[in-house]
């Protein structure tokens, strides 16, 4: 410790300038006296030598039990308090400066500083709460910009010159990173987007650079400045990107933004319709040049024999009723295909029945009863149609049996969902509901010029009669829908915008970013994007133990990205010890379906690429990933930063360096402690506060900060 | 001698009229309804023109047409393509593979029999 270091040597100075001032006037003394003056001093201290001594020796300890006291009561506690200054004044203005073993004059010192900082809290916290009544106003509207961007059916990328990505919308992540079945798929692609990110990661570099180069061309020459292309997903998806530049007031290329639409569906629609179209097109050519051709021969030779004729007449007899079948039959075909462009909407088919049991029950009479399913069972449909259709059958079923009290219910069959209509009485006949099948539906006098055939086409559906052996008496009719699968996020939209709900997904700042270059060493601490991540593992021995967890986070542009992490368990391979249960939770089952950390360490490699590294006590987290490195043939060149030493740096008297003391000393609240990912978010958060506290010392750059942390003497530890 | 005309079409109701207006118009006729065979008849029977359909069975009309012109002793035979594809894709492609013409289908029966003077060079 410098500061204890210091004071010894100014104590020893003191005393060597003191005890050379007092020789220089004792030996004077001497000087002066009469030789046998001398000689009875000399007698006298001799005889008393030991008294003299050990009154100097005493006088001696005394001075320094006294130097101490003042070092440990004043000294040390003026330095903590220039220390905990800074944390109010820089990080944490509700740090309060507690003193132990010091007195009198430093006690009232701090006191007076705390007052101080009290009311400089107060004074904050005014300011803060004007500032934040005038940012709510603007909040609002940039919720609704946000909320609105976040659900279009276009994915938005907006990328600054240098291809790093500053803003994206759900949708544009969704259209990068999900599986055909429209789920996240997390096991093979994580974190591809994401603020700060090259987009050249998702969209070939060749295909943006021609996009912006007609665009600066268009710029120059006329005034169209928008470039079109097509790329391919990941998912083989085919996406249609529209590229808009950003000009900067020098009506330079600042950035551009991409639109982005999946046309994969549209295209097949579209090649389905094409080759519906042509093979219709050639089928009638084919048909009619028979006709015609049979026919001219018949017309213009009249007196043809008669076996002759009749072979004419028959080729255009089986030709026209050739030419009727195939236009039903494509017609067919087109209305099946293509008449499925009605906008079915996702929702459970409880929903559907609560509304169809309202609409019902509006007309007198009718009572309806439904059974929830245990599980929801998930259905698309145009809810207008085929509300209508219920109402049409509850109508018809009423006129036909009389009844007007029906109970539904609900079953989910493999790929199907079946509802029932269910009536006590006699079930419909087959002729009866084949009428009613192609009846147009007419309710009241709003009705839809539609048959309940064409309805349950449209839905890909099927109605029919149907009587269930296992209930006396009971007869019904059965809707049999395609199921829409089991997941909710999918064309469900969370509109609704409620304060602070707005996703951070984009940073305009980084509009100013110099490119990702190797000379990371040299740029500020502030301007770096960092990985902050924590393994949690099966003990604390990296020869031995294996990762069970890795939980991390980005920093970009000095704030955290919540929405951008990783988090995920990995099986080891081995049955976990029962302390390390008691440490984080995680039980040997949660693991077993989880993939290897050869599988999981590759993606966290990608997930952290061009990135710097941030762990606490990143020694040990580092060691534990390079032990895999290996096998999971991942190499971690990345740059390495560990909250522990910083924390040392900037508070060299504390001794405690531990998450929790840190987090205390710097106002961090910690949430889910002991998972990787709730660590990960707490160093990061510490993180982001060190680095001011970080430049008051002068350290403003990486290589700064590192050198610095091997100087302190944590760095020492090694695994 | 009456030149000689192979049609090669799967449809009956195409090549039975075509038979009949072609035997009328004093050329001797010979039918085919796949590309193989097409072939074998144009080995057999040595047509002056082939009336060629496009999507025959078993080898194509585009095929057919193409063995037809790889051959030096077929390179006297006259193709023209009488078809439903009626694409002007199509109509180049049947031209660049060496048809004389390229009729689509429906189609006149003067026009054919115009067309099939017109290449036989009357």
């Amino acid at each position: 410790m410098k500061s204890i270091n210091k004071f010894w040597w100014f104590v020893a100075a003191a005393f060597a300038i003191i005890s050379i001032t007092m020789c220089t006037f004792g030996w004077l003394f001497w000087q002066q006296l009469a030789p046998d003056q001398k000689t009875i001093l000399i007698s006298i201290i001799e005889q008393n030598f030991v008294y003299v001594f050990t009154v100097v020796v005493l006088i001696l300890v005394c001075f320094i039990f006294v130097m101490d006291g003042i070092l440990h009561v004043y000294i040390l506690p003026v330095k903590k308090l220039t220390d905990e200054i800074h944390i109010i004044n820089s990080v944490n203005p509700s740090h309060r400066i507690k003193i132990e073993g010091s007195r009198g004059i430093i006690i009232s010192l701090a006191k007076a500083i705390n007052e101080g900082a009290h009311r400089y809290e107060n004074l904050q916290r005014n300011v803060d709460e004007m500032i934040h009544f005038a940012r709510t106003e603007s909040e609002k509207e940039r919720n609704i910009l946000a909320a609105v961007m976040s659900e279009l059916s276009e994915g938005i990328l907006i990328c600054n010159s240098d291809g790093q990505i500053i803003l994206y919308n759900k949708k544009a992540k969704q259209l990068f990173e999900s599986g055909s079945d429209g789920k996240p798929e997390r096991n093979v692609q994580n974190g591809l987007i994401g603020i700060g990110r090259s987009v050249f990661g998702i969209i070939e570099k060749k295909l943006l650079v021609h996009a912006l180069d007609e665009i600066e061309a268009g710029l120059k020459e006329t005034n169209k400045n928008v470039s079109s292309f097509i790329t391919v997903s990941r998912e083989e998806k085919l996406l249609r990107a529209e590229a808009v530049p950003v000009l900067n007031h020098l009506k330079k290329i600042n950035g551009f933004i991409l639109i982005l639409e999946d046309i994969t569906e549209q295209l097949e629609k579209e090649s389905r319709f094409d080759s519906l179209l042509l093979s219709f097109t050639r089928g009638v050519r084919a048909s009619i040049a028979g006709i015609r051709s049979a026919i001219e021969v018949v017309l213009e030779y009249p007196d043809i024999k008669k076996e002759r004729l009749d072979e004419f007449t028959k080729i255009i007899h089986r030709e026209s009723i050739t030419l009727g079948n195939m236009i039903d039959e494509t017609f067919f075909d087109y209305s099946c295909r293509f008449n499925s462009m009605w906008p079915l909407v996702k929702m459970s088919a409880e929903d559907l029945l609560e509304t169809v049991r309202k609409k019902a029950e509006e007309k007198p009479g009718f009572i309806i009863h439904y059974v929830k399913p245990d599980l929801p069972c998930w259905i698309k449909v145009d809810t207008y149609s085929m509300i209508t259709a219920f109402l049409f059958l509850f109508e018809e079923l009423k006129n036909e049996t009389g009844q007007q009290e029906f109970s539904c219910n609900i079953e989910c069959k493999n790929k199907f969902v079946m509802i029932n209509i269910i009536w006590e009485g006699n079930p419909l006949k087959i002729e009866t509901f084949r009428v009613l099948d192609k009846k147009i539906i007419r309710i009241e006098k709003e009705g839809k010029p539609l048959t309940l055939k064409e309805i349950m086409k449209h839905h890909e559906a099927e109605a029919f009669s149907f009587v269930d052996r296992n209930t006396a008496n009971r007869s019904c009719i059965r809707l049999l829908l395609p199921s829409a699968g089991e997941s909710t996020s999918e064309n469900i939209r969370n509109l609704t915008i409620l304060p602070g709900s707005r996703p951070v997904f984009y940073d305009f700042d980084l509009f100013n970013q110099p490119g990702q270059v190797p000379e990371v060493d040299n740029r500020p601490l502030s301007e770096l994007i960092y990985t902050v991540f924590d393994t949690e593992t099966t003990g604390l021995n990296p020869e031995e133990d294996e990762i069970i967890s890795i939980g991390a986070i980005r920093i970009v542009n000095g704030h955290l990205l919540r929405d951008e992490n990783f988090d995920k368990l990995v099986n080891p391979g081995r049955t976990l010890p029962f302390e390390s249960i008691r440490f984080h939770g995680i039980e040997q089952h949660m693991l077993q379906s989880e993939p290897s950390i050869e599988q999981v360490l590759p993606l966290f490699g990608r997930f952290a690429e061009s990135t710097v590294l941030v762990a606490h006590n990143a020694a040990f987290d580092m060691r534990m990933l390079q032990m895999k490195e290996l096998s999971a043939k991942t190499k971690f060149i990345n740059p390495v930063l560990d909250t522990m030493l910083l924390s040392a740096i900037v508070h060299p008297v504390h001794a405690n360096h531990n998450l929790e003391a840190i987090a205390a000393r710097l106002g961090v609240s910690i949430i889910g402690r002991h998972t990787a990912l709730g660590d990960a978010i707490a160093t990061g958060e510490l993180f982001i506060k060190l680095i001011p506290l970080l430049s008051r010392m002068g350290i403003y750059t990486l290589k700064q900060a590192r050198e610095a942390s091997q100087k302190t003497h944590f760095a020492k530890i090694k695994y | 001698m009456p030149e000689k005309i192979l049609i090669a079409d799967d449809e009956q109701s195409i090549v039975v009229p075509l038979e009949f207006l072609m035997q009328q118009k004093g050329y001797r006729v010979m039918a085919a309804y796949n590309g193989e065979e097409a072939i074998e008849k144009i080995i057999s029977f040595n047509p002056d023109l082939i009336l060629l359909d496009i999507m025959l069975p078993i080898i194509d009309g585009f095929e057919v047409c193409q063995m037809i012109r790889s051959n030096p002793n077929w390179k006297d035979i006259k193709i023209i393509f009488v078809s439903a594809m009626g694409r002007e894709v199509d109509i180049a492609k049947g031209l660049a593979l060496g048809a004389d013409a390229y009729i689509t289908k429906p189609f006149a029966n003067a026009e054919i029999i115009q067309k099939v003077r017109e290449v036989l060079g009357h």
